[in-house]
């Protein structure tokens, strides 16, 4: 499938800001099953200063610095995407999750996705509750579809209870919240079993296909999970806030080991006053 | 727990004393205890004066040297050379391929898992300078009598400040120690390094990056930070000082933002870079990371390079050797503990020696070419728990140079250290040292206007004049707010105003604001000066609390003393420019608010107010050798207002304070403040109607002090994150 992405970001500020420094994880990454055609970040007013980076998870970042006083800050991402995930293995033929999780600390480019971090740490709750999916012995996609399942079902999607820094363990307190917060539950559930999952950022496409309901999460940034299933079926996502495996409808920005790691704009500014934000996010096919 | 034959630094195994030592032991005889536990108190003493003010001292400094000899130090050179190497290419890998995770040489989770690995340096391609540029090696001789390292330092290299400055002092508390011959001088491995980072920043700034005073936390790295940037020649700085415009790194100075091309790096990487790690703003410096990324900025080390500092690492080290330098190691890890296996010095304990575990710290640095070994260092005792208790000079001593020669002694020579200009006083200093100029101008008028006013209050009359003359008291005490402004009008009776002050305590908070300024000024303030001013400073504190009133004597004392300091010991560059304008500001204002309060009377009834006036001005005596004290309102005002040669005029401020602005190159106001002169000595032909163009004239210093500040110091305004709002916002949808 073929998508033109659109993401616009304005910041309207009250008073001039007469120095901004702003650090951007907003142009896609490739990955196997996905392919950049073209993108581009349009930012107004012309920084002058501008890097492109590549950082620690393979991501593109972005620093601009801006020394003139200005009053409005945009940020403008378009791109065409081509996207199709290969699709995965029979679930009952995949690896036992013991097994997974015995190789994926050895691994190098595994191992810290294991790892505890700063909004995904598993619990002991935590842990429990993603027990429940992964009985002894369970194949570790069947796991992992169950997982995703039951988040779906046990969350409330509620917008406004939960802030970009709300971490795992109080989300399944609430069972509530948004996309981020069904990731990081989802992520805190696997590594409390010593399994691998990362944080995906992204978007989500914004119609429906005929028949099918309008999607959680769509017409804004998205964000859900991926999780390594051996070498042999390697990562595969899943989006616990629309009961999901990725497949056709996901754009993949970035990845890291939770929001904090590719939080799409962040920014230090000089002046300002009160500002205002504006989010703009269309994602549709491109009819060939 | 079994008991290992440890070795002994200055006793060998047949029980004689090791050659390096027969020079220190020799001059220690000389000497004899308790003199020496005199020397060891004043090197202690000395270490605290040159340390900036408030920090803390926490080590206990020993004037007994720890000798090493030179075959002993090249040993050590060349371990500490090839570990430097090993050490460097294994950051390099973990911040790049990542080879010896992917060969599993280290486990990746242990990388992975460390709070010094900091994901920001990771990176595609190498920097544009090593990760690795200073280090530094604890260091133990074990019971083999062997060298081994007990611990590796490779991100903040903690004491090398110290290392540089320990000998100077040393050397002249206790000069006969620095008799013997041999002794390999500190200075050219110091010249070298300076002269390399000045080669590498081309022309930038080099600075070293403080946590700073207000942290009291690190108040110890604070001295050694200040130590080293006094040794190197380089500007000392905070976070707040710097900010990244343009991609690069700047300080706010008097001369604008200047370039900083290098950081020796005080302060942990961890939430260095708000902008990428989050965390908060004023802690650290947003942009950071991205300037090291993109080689505009030369940190040391760069941040990360902390990661091989944990313990948890000394175990992968031996292969890593062979897979980076294709060597073994020239120096053992040491395992075990240290307390037991230590090597033994003799530290000085009041009248005698005492002898205690020891560790050796040496320093290496990479001058672009190969690594250099300082020949020198600290050693420190080891307490019960082998945490650092004393400290020591480290010697190395060439064994074929002459045991003892005749003459000078072969200690240091005072340092060179390279001139800082004016212009790259940091705006935050300037600033701290001009409110510091005020404050002391304010807290001496206080005490002046209080000397005055309480015999005054108490034993006041119900005569007119002594009516009118504490209604004028009271009227100058609220204007100083000293007092409400409410009581300044109307007949409250002197005593009820004398229990109002020593209910308020105005004085103690005066006292503690100077008491700041004088700790966040006191980089700028030299060692003597320092002592002096503290000494000063604590005498009048202490005499404050009992009670306010018997302490203003020793108020003025101190601000006595201050001024003759700052007169007398402060070289009149950018630094004392502000305290000086700081301090004319505060006196001009003062000076012509208490005057239009004084007098504002017709002529015929000014005797009170003129009497007062001068006596506040400190010119009692002038005026009566001049005048024989016969009081009349023009030669009053010519001196309070006009004299160029009274201190205490309103002229003289103006004239000074031009004189200050001209110097800084602040040509317009340096003209404000020649009109202000011209004004003050025209209202000195006056005989009434004072009050307006008096309060006109100090309305207009308070403009030029706000011009002052802004043109000077006003910092970057306050940076704040700028959040990213977006699920949540987005989501209300």
């Amino acid at each position: 499938m073929i998508y033109r992405l659109r993401h616009a970001t304005t910041y309207e500020y009250a008073e001039p800001v007469v120095l901004g420094t702003h650090f951007m994880h907003l142009l896609p990454r490739e990955r196997p099953g996905q392919f950049i055609r073209e993108a581009q970040l349009d930012i107004s007013p012309a920084p002058d200063n501008r890097r492109n980076e590549v950082d620690h998870f393979g991501n593109f970042t972005t620093t601009v610095s801006l020394t003139n006083p200005h009053k409005q800050f945009v940020v403008e991402l378009s791109a065409t995407v081509d996207v199709v995930q290969p699709a995965p293995p029979k679930a009952d033929l995949t690896p036992r999750f013991e097994q997974i999780a015995d190789a994926a600390i050895r691994r190098a480019d595994v191992a810290e996705f294991c790892l505890a971090s700063p909004l995904a740490s598993p619990t002991a709750e935590i842990a429990a509750y993603g027990m429940e999916s992964f009985p002894e012995a369970q194949p570790i996609l069947t796991g992992l579809l169950e997982l995703n399942r039951r988040i779906y079902t046990d969350m409330k999607y509620k917008s406004g209870v939960t802030n970009t820094g709300t971490i795992a363990a109080q989300v399944l307190k609430t069972k509530a919240g948004v996309c981020q917060d069904y990731a990081h539950l989802m992520i805190a559930c696997l590594r409390g079993l010593r399994l691998p999952a990362r944080y995906v950022s992204g978007y989500l496409r914004t119609l429906p296909l005929a028949g099918e309901v309008k999607r959680r999460g769509a017409d804004q940034s998205h964000a859900w999970v991926s999780a390594w299933i051996g070498d042999a079926g390697g990562w595969v996502d899943f989006d616990p806030t629309n009961n999901l495996l990725v497949y056709d409808e996901h754009v993949t920005l970035a990845w890291g080991r939770d929001f904090q790691d590719v939080s799409p704009l962040r920014g230090i500014i000089l002046g300002g006053g009160r500002h205002s934000l504006r989010v703009n996010v269309d994602l549709d096919p491109v009819l060939t | 727990m079994h008991a290992v034959a440890t070795s002994d630094e200055m006793i060998d195994r047949s029980g004689r004393l090791r050659t390096p030592w027969v020079p220190v032991m020799d001059a220690f005889r000389g000497i004899g205890q308790d003199e020496m536990a005199r020397r060891a108190a004043a090197l202690n003493r000395q270490v605290r004066l040159a340390a900036p003010f408030g920090a803390v001292a926490g080590h206990r400094y020993d004037p007994l040297p720890a000798p090493l000899t030179a075959s002993e130090f090249n040993v050590l050179e060349a371990g500490l050379q090839q570990r430097a190497l090993m050490l460097n290419a294994t950051l390099e890998d973990i911040y790049g391929r990542q080879r010896v995770l992917h060969e599993g040489l280290i486990p990746p989770a242990m990388v992975f898992g460390k709070p010094h690995f900091l994901r920001s340096l990771h990176t595609g391609a190498p920097l544009t300078t090593p990760r690795l540029s200073i280090y530094a090696a604890d260091i133990i001789r074990g019971a083999d009598g062997r060298f081994h390292v007990l611990r590796d330092h490779t991100g903040i290299i903690p004491g090398f400040g110290h290392a540089l400055t320990l000998r100077r002092l040393a050397a002249s508390t206790v000069p006969e120690l620095f008799r013997a011959g041999g002794l390999r001088s500190l200075r050219p491995s110091r010249e070298m390094l300076v002269d390399h980072l000045q080669r590498e920043s081309q022309g930038g700034l080099i600075a070293v990056l403080s946590a700073g005073v207000s942290s009291q936390a690190q108040a110890q790295d604070m001295m050694d930070d200040a130590l080293l940037a006094r040794a190197l020649g380089v500007l000392l700085v905070e976070p707040g000082d710097l900010a990244a415009r343009g991609g690069a790194l700047h300080v706010k100075t008097l001369s604008g933002l200047l370039h900083v091309a290098t950081l020796i790096r005080g302060l942990s990487g961890i939430e260095l870079d708000p902008l990428e790690q989050g965390g908060r703003v004023g802690a650290g410096i947003p942009g950071a990371f991205g300037a090291v990324r993109a080689g505009v900025l030369n940190m040391l080390n760069v941040p990360g390079s902390a990661l091989l500092e944990d313990a948890e690492f000394l175990s992968y080290f031996e292969p890593l050797f062979e897979r980076f330098l294709d060597e073994a190691p020239l120096l053992p890890t040491a395992f075990g503990d240290p307390l037991l296996t230590a090597s033994k010095a003799p530290f000085v304990s009041g009248g005698s020696l005492v002898s205690t575990p020891l560790f050796f710290r040496l320093y290496a640095w990479h001058d672009g070419k190969g690594w250099q070994v300082l020949p020198g260092g600290i050693a420190f005792g080891m307490d019960a728990q082998g945490s650092p208790a004393g400290m020591k000079d480290v010697w190395v001593l060439d064994a074929d140079e002459p045991q003892f020669f005749a003459g000078a002694a072969a200690h240091e020579a005072p340092e060179r250290v390279a001139f800082l200009p004016a212009a790259h006083l940091p705006s935050r200093v300037a600033d701290n040292l001009f409110w510091l100029g005020r404050s002391v101008e304010r807290l001496e008028s206080a005490a002046r206007l209080l000397m005055l006013a309480l015999p005054r209050l108490e034993s006041g009359t119900s005569l007119p004049r002594d009516v009118a003359e504490r209604a004028l008291i009271a009227h100058c005490l609220a204007q100083a707010r000293l007092l409400p402004a409410d009581l300044a009008s109307g007949s409250i009776s002197g005593r009820f105003l004398r229990q109002t002050l020593a209910r308020r305590k105005p004085m103690t908070g005066l006292m503690k604001e100077v008491a700041r300024l004088v700790h966040a000024s006191s980089e700028r303030l030299s060692p003597n000066m320092l002592s002096t001013v503290q000494f000063a400073l604590n005498q009048a504190t202490d005499a404050l609390a009992p009670n306010e009133e018997t302490a203003l004597p020793a108020i003025l004392g101190f601000a006595a003393t201050f001024a003759g300091i700052a007169a007398e010991n402060m070289s009149r560059d950018g630094g004392w420019l502000f305290l000086e304008m700081g301090r004319r500001l505060e006196r001009g204002e003062t000076l012509s608010e208490s005057l239009a309060i004084l007098l504002d009377s017709p002529p015929e009834r000014m005797e009170p107010g003129l009497a007062l006036g001068i006596e506040l001005a400190d010119s009692v005596l002038s005026y009566d050798l001049r005048h024989a004290g016969i009081l009349s309102p023009g030669p009053v005002l010519a001196m309070l207002l006009a004299d160029p040669g009274n201190p205490r005029s309103l002229g003289f401020q103006c004239t000074a304070l031009r004189w200050s602005l001209e110097r800084l190159g602040a040509d317009d106001d340096a003209e404000a403040a020649r009109l202000l002169q011209h004004e003050a000595t025209a209202l000195a032909g006056r005989t009434a109607d004072l009050t307006t163009p008096l309060t006109a004239i100090a309305a207009r210093l308070r403009l030029l002090s706000d011009r002052v500040q802004r043109r000077f110091f006003t910092l970057l305004p306050e940076a704040h994150q700028l959040e990213d709002e977006e699920e949540v916002v987005a989501t209300a949808k």
